[in-house]
């Protein structure tokens, strides 16, 4: 059984770290790259979004290199991301490759658990006594090793937005990643972190400046993506912006499972900010970017970048409530429609008017 | 002095202005899909009227083609176009509130308040409602776009065009004037539905008060700007340099950062012998399209590349991002 898994923001690192700990062999697809977006945009429906295709490609990629078992997480409407895993696996099979399918359940509940339950029935068969009993203590790895990763993304966010030298601080993120990636246990991973952040923390910063503060906001895989978001987060950190964002993996992944207290209580403060705007709840992040927003106005931020990808239903309801929470607060938001057809110069184009639109502001209103 | 170079889809705008951004000499050309060659002949034409020399104490680039006109002639700074309009007006009228530009392939609003922006739009990948769209509509009916407004001024009944999207404002002209409908009429039906067509996909729903300021090429078109000053209910600006005013945002910027040495190459780089090549590298599954300019025989600049490297190497230096590049050529 050789496991894949798609790329989303550090995600391999991880999923990487969990089937080597529990003894199961992998593959990491290829990094995501113009191979990957033409591939999955030939085998899907035009109209579908960015992150359906590229996920899709991903998926080629890696049973090309003699993947057969895809782990892939499920969720449910409104967002169609709720029918990614049933529409991929036709259109896989029309391709005539040859693999299995695990979904993730984005809930952990009976039903998910019964809907799987083939599946599992499926899998003991191939998996050895070993790789069962150490799975608890892979899964401890993976976890570890991903909120390691989301650290030193976090630190990267902020000396980025200080580097003397453009494109430093990323060079010196992957590095730190880089290693992060070798460390095998607990205590490695542990060194690994101290090591990534003097890594991190060699990048020569200016103290003295007063970056401006930014919060990403939209649907998670636009958000979490630099492949998908054409590095959004740190084409803004290079223009001297400090980057914040709420989707992490441990946020979305501490929902799910419906623990950790204070993910939850942010997240019903986003969405209780969110009802003066929208009677009900949406799905997916439409609450949620609009209630952060309305709090980030409140924090004292310059500004949102709105991430959406073209045709993403929840979000579009979302930008159009956007305009309306702009113009209420003044508050500058700025929101980017992302698809394999938008050129990356317009990208960086908007980017760059918006990061002077705000220094202007400051300049004037502060 | 300062130059200011504005690289759009259908134009190039090269302007020469002085310390108090005065305009001491513009250009105003179509790029004809080569603008490199527009630079150049834009630089010889600011040459020939500014008369007497020439001393360069900065160069700005701005427009979609910003990063090659500054690798071409080498500038202080590279600013995007919607900050450089911005600029440009507000010294020219300091409580503009709207502006509304409308180029070759671009159109964008910039609202602006208590002398700030605060919010910008541009069009998204449709270019229904531009210059560019004119020009082709102008062609068919065998009229010359500058004759265009004009023709439109002169309608008496002005016909409903659908606006959403030129593919079906064209098969609409076209219905229209098998009806028997006058060419004066269908112009003016179509500068109203390139203006509705504006005023719901770019500024969709922003609050435009007064002063508006109309600038870009298109506002050179006396049907367009009847058109909106109707929609709107306003009357509608148009300044004397509108069709410059990216450059001289541009060159207002490179006065403003002051620069100790500026980076221009000379204006000799209007002579020069410039061309490009392109490869793909295939040091990756990204296959970067790079992009290698040629100067006098010699690579001078490099960019494309995701991964940064050829473009820095040339960053570092000269020698070495040559020799990255030699070494793809095998």
């Amino acid at each position: 059984m050789k496991v894949t898994f798609p790329h989303l923001g550090t995600m391999h690192i991880f999923c990487k770290a969990i089937a080597e700990t529990a003894g199961i062999d992998y593959i990491v697809p290829p990094k995501t790259s113009k191979r990957t977006l033409t591939l999955g945009v030939k085998h899907s429906n035009e109209c579908i979004c960015l992150p359906f295709k590229i996920i899709l490609g991903n998926f080629i990629e890696a049973l090309e290199l003699g993947a057969d078992t895809i782990v892939m997480v499920g969720s449910g409407p409104p967002c169609r991301l709720g029918l990614y895993d049933l529409v991929q696996k036709v259109i896989l099979e029309d391709l005539g490759l040859h693999y299995r399918w695990l979904t993730i359940p984005p809930r952990l509940d009976w039903p998910a658990l019964l809907k799987n339950r083939d599946e599992t029935r499926e899998l003991k068969k191939e998996l050895s006594l070993k790789n069962i009993t150490t799975f608890p203590y892979a899964l401890w790895i993976g976890w570890k090793k991903m909120m390691a990763c989301e650290r030193l993304e976090k630190l990267a966010l902020r000396v980025r937005a200080r580097e003397v030298i453009t494109g430093r601080t990323e060079k010196m993120l992957q590095k730190a990643l880089a290693g992060l990636d070798k460390a095998k246990t607990g205590r490695a991973i542990e060194r690994a972190i101290i090591e990534g952040e003097k890594i991190l923390g060699s990048v020569d910063q200016d103290r003295g400046r007063q970056p401006l503060r930014v919060a990403i906001v939209g649907e998670l895989y636009t958000v979490m993506d630099p492949q998908i978001n054409r590095g959004v987060e740190r084409k803004l950190g290079e223009m001297g912006v400090e980057v914040t964002r709420t989707s992490w993996f441990s946020s979305h992944i501490l929902r799910s499972l419906g623990v950790g207290r204070e993910n939850r209580r942010e997240r019903l403060r986003y969405y209780r900010a969110s009802l003066q705007y929208l009677g009900y709840d949406v799905g997916a992040e439409c609450n949620v970017s609009i209630g952060e927003t309305i709090l980030r106005a409140k924090d004292g931020y310059d500004g949102v970048v709105h991430l959406m990808p073209f045709a993403c239903m929840p979000e579009t309801t979302a930008s159009g409530i956007l305009d309306r929470v702009s113009r209420d607060l003044g508050f500058p938001v700025l929101t980017l429609i992302l698809d394999e057809q938008e050129n990356e110069g317009r990208i960086t184009t908007l980017l760059e008017a918006f990061v002077d639109m705000l220094m202007w502001r400051r300049q004037r209103f502060h | 002095m300062y130059l200011g170079i504005d690289v759009g889809s259908i134009t190039t705008k090269v302007v020469l202005t002085d310390a108090e951004d005065r305009v001491i000499a513009h250009a105003y050309l179509r790029n004809g899909g080569k603008p490199i060659a527009a630079i150049q002949q834009g630089i010889k034409n600011i040459i020939q009227q500014a008369g007497n020399p020439i001393s360069i104490e900065g160069v700005g680039a701005t427009g979609s083609a910003r990063h090659l006109a500054a690798y071409l002639v080498g500038a202080d700074v590279v600013k995007n176009e919607i900050t450089a309009h911005a600029v440009a007006v507000i010294d020219y009228m300091p409580d503009v509130k709207t502006i509304i530009e409308i180029g070759g392939q671009d159109s964008k609003i910039i609202i602006l308040r208590e002398h700030v922006v605060v919010d910008f739009a541009m069009n998204t990948v449709c270019a229904a409602g531009t210059g560019s769209f004119l020009d082709q509509q102008a062609a068919r009916l065998g009229i010359s776009i500058e004759d265009f407004g004009g023709r439109a001024l002169r309608s008496h009944n002005r016909v409903r065009i659908a606006g959403r999207c030129t593919v079906f404002a064209e098969t609409d002209m076209i219905h229209k004037q098998q009806l028997g409908y006058q060419t004066e009429d269908i112009i003016a039906g179509l500068c109203d539905s390139l203006v509705k067509n504006y005023l719901n996909n770019v500024s969709r729903g922003k609050e435009i008060l007064a002063p508006v300021v109309f600038q870009g090429g298109v506002a050179a078109n006396k049907g367009i700007r009847q058109a909106l000053e109707r929609e709107l209910g306003l009357e509608i600006i148009v300044p004397p340099h509108f069709d410059l005013m990216g450059a001289i945002g541009a060159a207002k910027l490179a006065r403003r950062a002051r620069p100790s040495e500026t980076l221009f190459k000379g204006l000799e780089v209007a002579n020069w012998h410039f061309s490009t090549r392109s490869f793909e590298c295939d040091g990756c599954g990204n296959t970067c399209d790079v992009m290698e300019l040629i100067a006098k025989g010699e690579t001078v600049a490099c960019w494309g590349d995701t991964c940064g490297k050829y473009s820095d190497a040339f960053n570092r230096s000269r020698d070495e991002g040559q020799d990255a590049v030699r070494s793809n050529h095998g």
